[in-house]
């Protein structure tokens, strides 16, 4: 029982940080069909950021919302400077280019900074835990789970009650009629951007938070993880993406915790990877089909 | 295509050899000006051309783009260390060794042959899911295939020693079977292009939608194409291997599996010249960038990535078709070596059947877009649809084709009931259509989309006597165009060719979806002359649909009018004319009819 609650609090813990990555793929997915392979990138810039800071002895009060800034700043800047100029390409041409980003980052980290990890010193309150009732829980896991839980809320609110909502819902559900009814493409775009690179910079700052570390390939563990997460939930839906990113953690924990020991231990990602692959066989569109209700 | 087979073949061969040849001249000044390391690079190059050239097949025909190939090439590559390594040297790595591998030892050649046969059957198995889900979902799969054949290989250790891979693989001497296999690489990749399951996979590649409506299935080619581009990497992985000694997975990351894809999508991974050009060109680049960021010039770590990253972003936002697009040294060829011949008119076939659509009703969620629609078009008639937007009319075309299922009713074409038929299945009956958007298959020649259809005919409507695709060109008035890229043509012109191309299946009936929107009135009254020849030249009888009542009541013999789904009126065009109904349907809603066809509404 004691392990049941704790896999289920870890898994959560885990699934928050897919969930906020995967909503920020999905969103750019349904204003301009592209599945961002670059977003997670935004973690490393975060990363960057606050190793470069930390250095010089910034406090964390100040780092997170620094790391959030770039993150939302890199993401409106990538934007305006390679996907605007293929917005009405091919997916295949957009998903590349996606790609493409990844690797410079990758490459621009490795050349300005340094190929190696870069450790620096986390707050101490991160690293703590409680004991309630015999489980222990990692105080990261409860600030994850709130955190996650208030951000999602004010996103349903900005999607539901803003004008800036309204706008990019409906460019996702047809966007050269949105276009006729006066939906600015641009701010659009830039603005759903913005949004996503928000998410992000707040997934950084969380997985920051529990091991501030820096390196080139950072986001490259987080982002397979949620895209598939954005996938599972079907591209483009608000709640598949937060559905698909919770289920993720919790189906690596578990797998990870029962899976006996051994060879099998160490197959939990291949086997989430083939339960992925069954998912699109029996469901090219994801679990949930996007309608046009739900559609971010 | 239509060309004989002893053409395609040299055609094949002439352009892997010139290729090869150029490859191996520049292999050769290379490594003779530098002594026998500059080997590696050699060896790097020939590995990558034939990656390149395997997912090049599969990619750059069918439109998928996959992740996967080096999944394959991966398990290529193990199969023949397992097989390959001497018992002595496996009892040592690898002492656990399942399936009682461990006192299996093969020669080069046989091991080689298994390892291809591995990958085709692992490749096979996954490829009919990956296939089957196209589109985005078939990327995800072939992900999560890198994925999971990767933590397999790093995970099983009893059989594949991990992380750190497998040493001590006996190798092959020299580059020699390095070449072999860049040659089979290239032939094959050309080879591909000229057979008919190649064609038909780029029509599926050009136009999803298109393809079946004219009798290609979006399975069966790309099916083929994934098997046998899983072939190439299968051979490119043993050869690999047997040419390092060792394996390791490293060598088939998904950080590989984009630098393969650069090189493919930089050259242009529409043709196998492309993905020549590109593997060539990255694999290059990478090694000057290596030598440039070495510590004793510029001293950049990971010069390469960046080199990388910029080449695929530049080619991405400047050139998406990749530095050569459509130029191909094989479609110069077929160029070159066709043989032009007087056009020969065709006796066209007498026909008997009818096209019957009866009692149709189609409702998309809670609107009923047809109730009891009907219409019949005899043989070598020409019926004509009209009714305003949103009467209905290109549902019923779309039920007839078998795009859209109706809640009831039948169709038939002659004793053949169609009411439940795929669209290719609509197609290969004898149902030829076009589309009110237009739907070519823009990156192909004038020629080679009339060929394609023409090809669907041969294949699956055998009785038909074959047609003359330079006789139906110069029906359409599209002589002299023959080699111009669909997507350059003018509208007009871009009609005429989805006419010729519908015609060149040799169907029972045409079905023509708005022939002369956006045409002007003399542009309108040529089409009618046109359409009119056309059906008699290959015996169709033609069901048409328009807006223009002008337009209808000229090309047809009996006309009937849909509004709200509904038939209103049917009899002859001056029947029709006559008719207060359909007067006051049609005139009553002409002025709005103006302002929507402006906007291109669909219905």
């Amino acid at each position: 029982m004691t392990t049941l609650v704790q896999n289920i609090v870890d898994g959560l813990g885990r699934g928050s940080t897919y969930a906020l990555l995967a909503l920020g793929i999905s969103l750019i997915f349904g204003v301009m069909h592209l599945v961002n392979f670059a977003h997670a990138e935004l973690i490393t810039v975060g990363a960057y950021v606050a190793y470069g800071l930390s250095t010089l002895g910034v406090n964390w009060w100040v780092l997170v919302p620094v790391i959030i800034g770039s993150a939302v700043l890199a993401s409106m800047a990538v934007e305006v400077t390679a996907f605007r100029w293929v917005r009405n390409s091919s997916p295949f041409t957009l998903l590349l280019t996606s790609f493409a980003i990844e690797r410079l980052s990758h490459a621009l980290w490795q050349v300005l900074v340094s190929p190696k990890k870069q450790t620096f010193a986390g707050p101490e309150w991160a690293f703590n835990t409680w004991e309630l009732g015999g489980i222990r829980v990692e105080v990261m896991d409860v600030v994850t789970i709130v955190v996650t839980i208030m951000v999602l809320a004010m996103t349903a609110l900005v999607f539901k009650r803003t004008l800036f909502g309204l706008a990019v819902r409906a460019s996702a559900e047809d966007f050269d009629a949105a276009r006729l009814m006066g939906v600015r493409a641009n701010r659009v775009i830039s603005g759903a951007f913005g949004f996503a690179g928000l998410l992000a910079g707040i997934a950084a700052a969380l997985i920051l938070l529990r091991s501030p570390t820096a390196e080139p390939t950072l986001g490259s563990d987080w982002l397979i993880k949620a895209v598939v997460a954005a996938i599972i939930g079907g591209l483009g839906s608000f709640t598949g993406a937060v559905i698909g990113g919770l289920s993720l953690g919790l189906a690596e924990v578990f797998f990870r915790s029962y899976l006996p020991d051994g060879t099998a231990q160490r197959l939990t990602d291949a086997f989430v990877f083939v339960l992925i692959a069954a998912l699109f066989i029996v469901r090219p569109a994801g679990l949930f089909k996007v309608t046009a209700a739900e559609r971010v | 295509m239509t060309d004989p087979i002893s053409l395609r073949l040299s055609r094949s061969i002439g352009a892997s050899s010139l290729m090869a040849l150029v490859l191996f001249a520049g292999a050769t000044l290379y490594t003779a000006t530098g002594g026998s390391a500059r080997e590696l690079l050699v060896k790097e190059l020939l590995i990558n051309l034939m990656l390149v050239l395997g997912i090049q097949l599969f990619i750059g025909n069918t439109g998928i783009l996959s992740f996967g190939h080096l999944a394959f090439a991966q398990i290529a590559a193990y199969t023949v260390a397992l097989l390959t390594i001497p018992v002595a040297v496996k009892s040592q790595q690898l002492p656990d060794i399942p399936f009682g591998l461990g006192s299996v030892h093969m020669g080069a050649f046989p091991a080689t042959l298994v390892a291809i046969a591995v990958a085709l059957l692992v490749g096979g198995l996954i490829g009919v899911a990956v296939v089957r889900a196209g589109g985005i979902a078939a990327t995800m799969i072939t992900l999560a295939v890198l994925f999971v054949v990767d933590q397999l290989v790093k995970n099983w250790q009893e059989l594949t020693k991990g992380a750190g891979g497998l040493s001590n693989v006996p190798t092959l001497d020299g580059t020699m079977w390095l070449w072999v296999g860049g040659i089979i690489g290239l032939f094959v990749a050309h080879w591909f292009g000229e057979t008919r399951s190649g064609r038909f996979a780029i029509a599926t590649r050009e136009d999803e939608i298109a393809a079946p409506a004219l009798g290609i299935g979006l399975f069966r080619s790309r099916y083929v194409a994934w098997v046998v581009s899983m072939g190439l990497v299968g051979l490119a992985g043993a050869l690999r291997v047997q040419a390092i000694g060792s394996t390791s997975p490293k060598q088939y990351t998904l950080d590989i599996t984009v630098l393969l894809l650069a090189m493919l999508v930089v050259g242009g991974m529409r043709t196998p010249s492309g993905a020549v050009l590109g593997t060539v060109l990255i694999t290059v680049g990478n090694e000057v960038f290596r030598q440039l960021g070495d510590p004793k010039r510029l001293d950049i770590e990971r010069f390469p990535d960046l080199f990388l990253g910029v080449a695929l972003l530049a080619a991405m936002l400047w050139r998406p078709g990749g530095l050569l697009g459509d130029h191909d040294l094989a479609a110069w060829l077929r160029r070159r070596t066709r043989r032009s011949h007087e056009p020969v008119a065709r006796v066209p076939p007498t026909r008997t059947a009818a096209l019957t659509a009866d009692s149709i009703e189609v409702r998309f969620g809670g609107f009923t877009a047809l109730r009891d629609a009907r219409v019949r078009v005899g043989p070598g008639e020409v019926v004509g649809i009209i009714g305003p937007n949103g009467a209905g009319k290109t549902t019923l075309f779309n039920v007839v084709t078998g795009l859209v299922s109706p809640v009831r009713g039948t169709v038939m074409l002659g004793a053949r009931d169609l009411s439940r038929a795929h669209p290719e299945e609509v197609a290969r009956a004898g149902l030829a259509r076009t589309f009110q958007n237009l739907r070519l298959f823009g990156n192909l020649t004038v020629l080679e989309n009339v060929t394609l259809t023409a090809m669907v005919s041969a294949k699956y409507r055998p009785a038909e006597p074959p047609i003359d695709v330079a006789w139906l060109l110069q029906v359409s008035g599209l002589a002299g165009l023959e080699d111009r890229m669909a997507s350059t043509l003018d509208y007009g012109n871009q009609r005429r060719l989805e006419l010729a191309r519908a015609a060149a299946l040799s169907p029972e009936f045409l079905l023509l979806d708005e022939p002369t929107s956006g045409m002007s009135d003399d542009e309108s009254l040529e089409m009618v002359e046109r359409i009119r020849t056309m059906g008699a030249a290959v015996g169709a009888g033609v069901l048409v649909i328009d807006h223009d009542l002008a337009f209808i009541t000229t090309i047809s013999d009996h006309i009937v009018a849909l509004a709200d789904g509904e038939v209103i009126a049917e009899g002859t065009p001056s029947e029709i004319r006559r008719n207060p109904q359909v007067m006051e349907a049609y005139l009553g809603s002409a002025a709005d009819d103006e302002t929507a066809s402006s906007n291109n509404g669909d219905e």
